[in-house]
C-alpha cells in the first residue's frame, strides 16, 4: 500500500469517527473539565465564575456532618440504594430462574416480564403514583388487610427499614418499589447467564444427591456471581443517578420534607433553582468520588465472592 | 464517483437547510416597519388564549411595536432563559411567578425599570401600583419587576356546612385563630376511626401567610437578617402543628395526599372534604362553575363564603401573604422600550385602565392598580362575582410578599420542608431551633453572595 493511499485511508478513518469524537469532546470531555474547574468557583450561569478555592467542598463536608442539605440527600440516596439494589437483584434472579423453567408459554412469560422496562419512566412514575396512592391505590387496598394504618408511600417521610418506623413505607420505599418495575433489563442478563451454565454441573450435582435448593445455592448462584457483581455496580450507579422518577413523584422538590431529596435532585435544584452552579459542580465531583470509592470497595470484596468459571478472583 | 455523489449530497443538504432557515425568518409575523418585542410566558391552554388576545389588543393599539408571545409552559422556563441570556439572545420581556426577583436582580440578569423607562414614568408606575403589587417588584431601591396580577389567599368556607355545624349563621369574619379552631373542630367528622371531613387543615406551604398574620417577619430589611425564628413565626408554626397534634400525623398526611387524587384536580372544598380551605382567588371560578352545575341539575347550589385571615393589627399582624405574576426585562434585551410599553398597557398606566380591566376580567386576575378595579367596567364584573370582590378588597390591605432577598426561592423551599416535616410526622421538633437553623443557613448563603445593601422603600405598605 502506497504512503498516499495509507494517508488517505487514515484521513477517511478520522472523518468517519469525527462525529463521535466531536460529541465526546463537546458533550463529555468539555463538561467534565469545566465542571471540575467550576467546582472551585462561585458561578451562577449569568455572571463570570469567581474563584473561591475549596469553599464548596468544605460546605459539603459540613453538610455531611450536620445531615443538612447535601448530607440529607446523601443519606436518602444511600437508603434508596441499599433498599432498591438488593431488591432488584433478588427479583431479577428469581424471575430469571423461574423464566428458565421449561413450561408452556415460556416465551410469553419472558416477554410479559420484560415489557415494563420498555415503558417510559415518566409514564411508569405516574402509574406508580396511582398504585401507591394511600387511600385509593391498589397496593394499599391489599396492604389494608395487614395494616391498621396503611402506608403513606410518596406522602410519607417514614422509612420501612428504620428502627423508628419499622415497616412503615414512605416516599423512598415507594421509589424503591418503582425501581423493581424496571428489573427486566437485569433479568434478561441473568437469563442469558443461566442459559450459559453447563448442564453437566447440574448432572454431577444430581448424582451427588443435590436437591433444587442445593443446586441453586452451589451452582447457579456462584456461576451467576460475575453477573451479580456487574449488576450490583450498575445498580448502585443507576440508583445514585435516579432523577426523573424522583422529580415526578416529589414535584421537583424532594417533598415531603426532603424525604425523597436524592443527590441528583439536590444537584439540579442547586444549579438551576438556586443558581449555585459551582456548588452543584462540587456535588457532582463528590458523587463521582463516592461512586468510584464504592466501586473500588466492591472490587476489593469481589475476590471473596465472585467466581469466574470456578475460579474465585 | 461515489465520493463525488457524497459531496453533491452534502452540498444539497446544506443548501436545503440554509434555505429553510432563511425562509423561517422571512415568514416572521411581525409587520414591516414595526419593532418586534419577544415575550416569553408560561401560560398555556385557556389562559394561553387569554394572553394571546391581550397581545393582539396591544398590537392593534400600536404603530411602533409588535409583541410576539411565546408560550413556555413547564418547569424549565428558568433554564431556557439563562441559556438565552448567556447565549446573548434573551427575550425582551418575560413573565414569572416565583420569588426570584431579588436573586436575578442581584446577579444582574435584569434591567431595573429605571434603566429602560423615563424616571418620571417609573415614578408614576410606582404610584399607580397597589402597595402589595409594588412590594413584589422593588429590590435595592429600584423597581425590577412590575406585577401584572396579584394572587391573594383567603379562607373559603362552605357556608352550609359551617352553619349546620355551628347551628347559627356564619360570622362575616373570624376574630381570631381560636375562632377558626372552634369552627374547624365543629366541622370535623369521623366515620368510626376514619376521618371523613376536616373542618380546616393548615397547608404546610402557608406558614408564609400565617407567619405575617401572627405578626411575624421572615426578614429584617433594616439589618439584612433572616428572621425565620421570629417568635411570632414560631407561634404561627406551633399553631399549625396543633392540627397535627389533634388529628394525628398520619391522618394529616393521608388527607392531604388524597386531595391530589380528586378527579380533574378538583378544589377539595367542592368535594366536601373540608369546611374551610385557604386558597387563592382563582378558585372563585371553580365555585361558580359548581354552583351553575347544581342549578342546571335543578338542585339548590351550596353556598360558599370568604373570610380574610384572622389577624390582630394591634400585634402588628398583617392581613396575609401575597404573590403574583411579574413582568421582568432580561438584561441585554434588544427591545426594552417596547417591553415597557406593553407593561404599561397590561397594567393600565397612562389612561389605559379600561384595557387593563378587560385584561383582568378575561383572565380572572386581580388588578394591580386601584383605578383599574374602580373602573366602571371592572365594577360591573365585580357585581356579578361577589366572592371575587372580596379578594379585590383584600388586595388593598396589608399583604406581604416572600422577602425580596437573594436566595428567596431556597428560603421558601426550606421553610416549606420544615413545616411538612412538622405536620406529617410525629417527630418532636424544636421548632424555634429548626427555624433558627434555616435563618443561619440562609444568612451564610447571603454572605457568600457578598454584601449588598437592599433597602426597600416601605412605600406606604401600611397605608
Amino acid at each position: 500500500m502506497s504512503a498516499v493511499t495509507q494517508r488517505r485511508r487514515r484521513l477517511s478513518g478520522w472523518i468517519f469517527v469525527s462525529p463521535w469524537l466531536l460529541g465526546l469532546l463537546i458533550l463529555f470531555i468539555y463538561p467534565f473539565i469545566a465542571s471540575f474547574l467550576w467546582s472551585f468557583t462561585e458561578y451562577d450561569l449569568l455572571t463570570s465564575p469567581r474563584y473561591v478555592g475549596t469553599d464548596h467542598y468544605q460546605r459539603i463536608a459540613q453538610e455531611i456532618a450536620s445531615g443538612e442539605g447535601f448530607g440529607k440527600a446523601l443519606v436518602n440516596t444511600v437508603y434508596f440504594a441499599v433498599v432498591s439494589v438488593p431488591l432488584s437483584i433478588f427479583m431479577a434472579i428469581s424471575l430469571a430462574v423461574m423464566l428458565n423453567w421449561k413450561v408452556r408459554g415460556q416465551a410469553i412469560f419472558r416477554t410479559l416480564f420484560y415489557l415494563p422496562s420498555m415503558v417510559p419512566i415518566v409514564a411508569s412514575s405516574i402509574l406508580w403514583l396511582w398504585l401507591l396512592d394511600p387511600r385509593d391505590g391498589m397496593v394499599n387496598g391489599f396492604l389494608g388487610f395487614f395494616y391498621e394504618v396503611p402506608p403513606l408511600w410518596f406522602q410519607g417521610i417514614q422509612e420501612a427499614i428504620s428502627l423508628d418506623t419499622p415497616l412503615q413505607f414512605g416516599s423512598k420505599d415507594g421509589l424503591a418499589m418503582m425501581s423493581l418495575w424496571g428489573v427486566g433489563n437485569f433479568m434478561l442478563i441473568y437469563l442469558a447467564a443461566i442459559g450459559d451454565i453447563e448442564p453437566s454441573l447440574y448432572h454431577a450435582a444430581e448424582l451427588d444427591g443435590a436437591g433444587v435448593w442445593q443446586k441453586f445455592r452451589h451452582i447457579t448462584l456462584p456461576m451467576l456471581s460475575p453477573i451479580i457483581f456487574f449488576n450490583l455496580i450498575l445498580g448502585i450507579i443507576q440508583s445514585v443517578q435516579a432523577f426523573t422518577q424522583v422529580y415526578i413523584v416529589s414535584e421537583g422538590t424532594g417533598q415531603p420534607a426532603e424525604s425523597s431529596l436524592m443527590i441528583s435532585l439536590q444537584l439540579f435544584l442547586s444549579a438551576f433553582r438556586d443558581l449555585e452552579m459551582g456548588y452543584a459542580s462540587a456535588i457532582a465531583w463528590v458523587l463521582f468520588a463516592l461512586l468510584g470509592l464504592a466501586t473500588w470497595g466492591l472490587f476489593r470484596t469481589s475476590k471473596n465472592w465472585v467466581h469466574y468459571r470456578g475460579v474465585r478472583m | 464517483m461515489r465520493q463525488r455523489i457524497s459531496v453533491i449530497l452534502f452540498l444539497l443538504t446544506s443548501a436545503v437547510i440554509a434555505v429553510w432557515g432563511t425562509s423561517v425568518s422571512l415568514t416572521s409575523e411581525t409587520p414591516v416597519g414595526r419593532e418586534e418585542v419577544v415575550f416569553w410566558h408560561f401560560w398555556s391552554g385557556a389562559d394561553g388564549k387569554v394572553v394571546d388576545q391581550i397581545v393582539q389588543r396591544f398590537n392593534r393599539s400600536q404603530e411602533q411595536y409588535f409583541v410576539r408571545a411565546v408560550s413556555m409552559p413547564g418547569n424549565n422556563f428558568d433554564m431556557k432563559l439563562f441559556l438565552a441570556i448567556t447565549g446573548g439572545d434573551p427575550p425582551d420581556l418575560i413573565n414569572q411567578d416565583d420569588p426570584i426577583v431579588a436573586d436575578w436582580a442581584h446577579r444582574e440578569a435584569l434591567y431595573s425599570m429605571e434603566e429602560i423607562a423615563p424616571a418620571e414614568e417609573v415614578d408614576r408606575m410606582k404610584q399607580w401600583l397597589l402597595p402589595a403589587a409594588r412590594s413584589l417588584g422593588e429590590y435595592d431601591g429600584k423597581l425590577y419587576a412590575v406585577c401584572n396580577g396579584l394572587d391573594i389567599r383567603a379562607l373559603y368556607f362552605n357556608q352550609d356546612l359551617v352553619e349546620a355545624a355551628l347551628q347559627r349563621p356564619a360570622p362575616p369574619f373570624l376574630s381570631s385563630t381560636d375562632e377558626l379552631d372552634s369552627v374547624a373542630q365543629a366541622c370535623t367528622k369521623y366515620q368510626g376511626q376514619q376521618l371523613t371531613q376536616v373542618g380546616y387543615l393548615p397547608d404546610p406551604r402557608r406558614l408564609w401567610a400565617w407567619g405575617p398574620a401572627f405578626g411575624g417577619d421572615f426578614y429584617n430589611e433594616v439589618d439584612n437578617e433572616f428572621t425565620a425564628d421570629d417568635d411570632a413565626i414560631v407561634r404561627a408554626l406551633d399553631w399549625m402543628v396543633s392540627y397535627r397534634r389533634r388529628l394525628g400525623a398520619h391522618n394529616v398526611a393521608t388527607f392531604r395526599q388524597n386531595d391530589q387524587s380528586l378527579p380533574n384536580k378538583m378544589f377539595p372544598l367542592l368535594a366536601n372534604r373540608y369546611a374551610v380551605v385557604l386558597d387563592g382567588q382563582w378558585r372563585v371560578r371553580d365555585i361558580e362553575a359548581a354552583q351553575e352545575e347544581s342549578l342546571l341539575k335543578g338542585q339548590s347550589p351550596t353556598r360558599y363564603g370568604v373570610w380574610p385571615l384572622p389577624h390582630d393589627p394591634t400585634a402588628s399582624g398583617k392581613a396575609g401573604w401575597v404573590n403574583g405574576n411579574v413582568f421582568l426585562v432580561p438584561r441585554h434585551s434588544k427591545q426594552s422600550k417596547g417591553a415597557w410599553e406593553f407593561i404599561k398597557f397590561w397594567t393600565g398606566l397612562d389612561g389605559q385602565q379600561d384595557e387593563a380591566a378587560k385584561t383582568c376580567i378575561a383572565g380572572g386576575w386581580i388588578p394591580v392598580a386601584k383605578p383599574v378595579s374602580d373602573s366602571e367596567l371592572f365594577q360591573g364584573y365585580l357585581d356579578e362575582h361577589p366572592l371575587f370582590e372580596r379578594f379585590v378588597e383584600f388586595s388593598q390591605t396589608d399583604q406581604v410578599p416572600t422577602p425580596l432577598v437573594p436566595g428567596a426561592a431556597r428560603y421558601y423551599r426550606e421553610i416549606n420542608n420544615l413545616v411538612q416535616r412538622a405536620m406529617y410526622s410525629e417527630e418532636q421538633i424544636d421548632l424555634k431551633a429548626e427555624l433558627a437553623l434555616i435563618s443561619q443557613q440562609m444568612q451564610q448563603q447571603l454572605d457568600r453572595l457578598g454584601d449588598r445593601s437592599h433597602v426597600v422603600d416601605d412605600g406606604g405598605r401600611n397605608e
